[in-house]
């Protein structure tokens, strides 16, 4: 027993220890301050950028923790892990400012401080799942951020809507992380570990393979498959995120599917690498074709996404089938199974964030304004709030992914990787699901600036704290757009993994 | 050869033998003579009242959970308690969170009134509201 290689060992959890550190200060300043909640946002905030300062060491990291009898043990730090850390606190702490400005979360006054607990609650589940080199840590980590997250669907508790989508999410993310914890029993029977970089260099062994092993991998593909609203496992989706209060729905959309691919594609390379080529293809291990796998699932993920949210009428489904459909896009870039196709999800992540940010941001302005959030009650919104309708029609349209917006970059360079690896039937397919998807977005600027108004609608001026909020969100997608190259720079710094 | 789990395996099965024979060859043996007493529904030697669908208070749910917390703060703190002296300071200290977190636990469940059997109604502070469904409407057929 080695007291001292677990202090040691701390060093690599030094911003979840922050953000732990943050979680005892707000309850505590909540508990103390009684009514006067006004102090909660800014320790949040200044605790996100006290955790941004380790995340930021953690760049210059690659390393795995040990266990106190020496062996490989739960946490990696490496440069990976750093930037979707980064992507997931940069997330929350626009989800602090959102909050701010939301109606439906001021009206829950008197439970700001649970809010804010339970958002840093999953900020901490979101952290283990990224840095995890576990089975056993990855399942504890899904269910940390799940709890919250299914707390926090249900959030304003008088609303119907709100609570059929907290039950609804808690249902299904009870029965697929029991599926997934049967998959990693599954696994534990066969190899006797849970831990990623032995369970590798088991199945460098001859006698694995098999239905048993296939089952298990494809169980707990599902698990992770629910977190990034992959189909067939995104059922939940539409509703809670219709449902959910929209700052929830919005940091759903980003911070818990980008947690979500890093454990993927963690789990994956880790496990199941056998070797990189020279030009940065993994050659995985013959057991499960996950190539395929990937392929097939996205295209299924994807086309489904787009195509469901033709017919959708509410501005939150829309955005929520919208979702599915970028994870289908996301899960190519994993797919392609090289450095470089890593490096196109790595840029998507960090564009998508800012975007859909975007979108709910505007869709909750909107929804304070007008109190609704169906698009049919969009129509004239062009010529009533001029600035709000041109900050949303400059997100859908990077969404769709229209040059000289910063989501044609992202789109660029994952086509640019699926034709390098020679998947050009697959660029396709995905080049047509975009041009689907222009139509649904489309439609929701046809209705702000080509329909007339039924009735006429006052001028509305925005708030001078949203408005700087969008001028944030605006001004990454312009540049990234036009001036990209620091974006990629640290896309392709960042694409080590500890191991490889 | 017999694998860990295969022992397992084992145990399950002798546990669940021992019930089923043990049922079964009571019930060869004994003598079985019902009466009107011995069949009815048995509540510490009372007779029933009522059904036993009734509805419970919540609050008792929240005793529960709370007796729960600290109930597994007693597991975990005794082997704590055998070794902390091997680990000097650093073994004090981490026993020391552990118990801070549980008593900050403890004081959120006491400002919060959830430790008075009839919980305090919040207050709800007046707040501008934006137009629900509702009066949206209203303003509509008005118009």
């Amino acid at each position: 027993m080695n007291f001292q290689s677990l202090i040691n060992s701390l060093q690599y959890i030094k911003p979840e220890i922050v953000i732990a550190v943050v979680i005892v200060l707000v309850v505590t300043t909540d508990l103390i301050m009684g009514k006067n909640k006004s102090l909660l946002p800014w320790i949040s905030i200044a605790g996100l950028i006290v955790a941004s300062f380790f995340v930021i060491e953690q760049f210059s990291f690659k390393a795995v923790s040990s266990n106190a009898n020496g062996s490989i043990g739960m946490i990696t730090a490496d440069p990976f892990g750093a930037f979707f850390k980064i992507i997931v606190i940069v997330s929350s702490i626009i989800i602090v400012f959102f909050s701010l400005s939301s109606n439906e979360i001021k009206e829950a006054f008197e439970r700001h401080g649970e809010y804010y607990t339970l958002i840093f609650g999953m900020i901490l589940g979101m952290f283990f799942m990224i840095s995890s080199a576990d089975l056993i840590l990855i399942y504890l980590s899904i269910e940390l951020l799940s709890l919250s997250s299914y707390i926090l669907a249900g959030f304003t508790k008088h609303s119907l809507r709100n609570s059929e989508a907290s039950l609804k999410y808690i249902i299904y993310g009870g029965a697929s992380s029991g599926i997934m914890l049967f998959g990693i029993s599954i696994i534990y029977g066969l190899t006797g570990t849970t831990n990623l970089y032995l369970l590798n260099s088991f199945f460098h062994l001859p006698q694995f393979g098999g239905f048993i092993f296939w089952l298990a991998c494809i169980l707990i593909f599902a698990g992770i498959g629910f977190k990034i609203s992959a189909a067939p496992f995104h059922f939940w989706t539409p509703d809670v995120y219709e449902g959910a209060p929209i700052t929830i729905t919005a940091y759903l959309s980003i911070a818990s599917k980008a947690a979500g691919f890093a454990l993927l594609i963690r789990f994956i390379k880790v496990t199941f690498i056998d070797s990189v080529d020279a030009s940065g293809y993994w050659q995985l291990l013959n057991l499960i074709d996950w190539k395929s796998f990937l392929i097939l699932i996205s295209i299924l993920t994807m086309t489904l996404g787009n195509f469901a949210a033709l017919w959708q009428s509410n501005m939150k489904r829309l955005l929520a089938y919208s979702s599915i459909a970028h994870a289908g896009y996301l899960l190519l870039g994993l797919a392609v199974l090289s450095d470089q196709g890593l490096i196109a999800i790595l840029i998507y992540f960090a564009i998508y964030a800012f975007m859909n940010l975007g979108a709910f941001f505007v869709v909750m302005i909107i929804a304070n304004k007008i109190g609704s959030e169906e698009i049919d009650d969009y129509k004239g919104l062009g010529y009533s709030m001029p600035f709000l309708s041109f900050s949303i029609a400059v997100f859908l349209i990077s969404l769709t992914g229209i040059p000289p917006t910063a989501g044609f970059i992202a789109k660029l360079y994952l086509f640019i990787a699926l034709v390098d690896a020679k998947m050009i039937a697959v660029a396709v397919i995905a080049l047509l699901n975009t041009v689907v998807s222009l139509y649904y977005y489309i439609k929701v600027l046809k209705n702000m600036y080509l329909v007339r108004p039924e009735k006429e609608m006052p001028a509305v001026l925005v708030s001078p704290a949203a408005f700087a909020m969008l001028i944030v969100l605006l001004v990454p997608i312009f540049l990234f757009g036009i001036y990209f190259t620091p974006l990629v720079n640290l896309a392709k710094s960042s694409i080590g993994l500890m191991g490889f | 050869m017999l694998t860990e789990f295969g022992k397992i395996f084992i145990f399950m099965l002798t546990a669940i033998l021992f019930t089923v024979v043990a049922i079964f060859v009571a019930r060869l043996i004994r003598p079985a003579r019902p009466t009107h007493e011995k069949l009815l529904t048995y509540e510490c030697g009372e007779d029933t009242i009522g059904s036993p669908w009734v509805k419970f208070n919540i609050r008792f749910y929240v005793v529960a959970l709370i007796f729960l917390i600290f109930d597994v703060e007693v597991v975990l703190l005794i082997p704590w308690a055998l070794v902390y002296q091997q680990f000097g300071v650093g073994g004090f200290l981490v026993g020391f969170i552990f118990l801070f977190l549980l008593g900050l636990g403890m004081a959120y469940e006491w400002r919060k009134g959830d430790l008075e059997w009839i919980r305090p109604e919040l207050k709800h502070s007046v707040l501008k509201k934006t137009k629900t469904e509702k009066q949206i409407l209203k303003e509509e057929t008005v118009a």
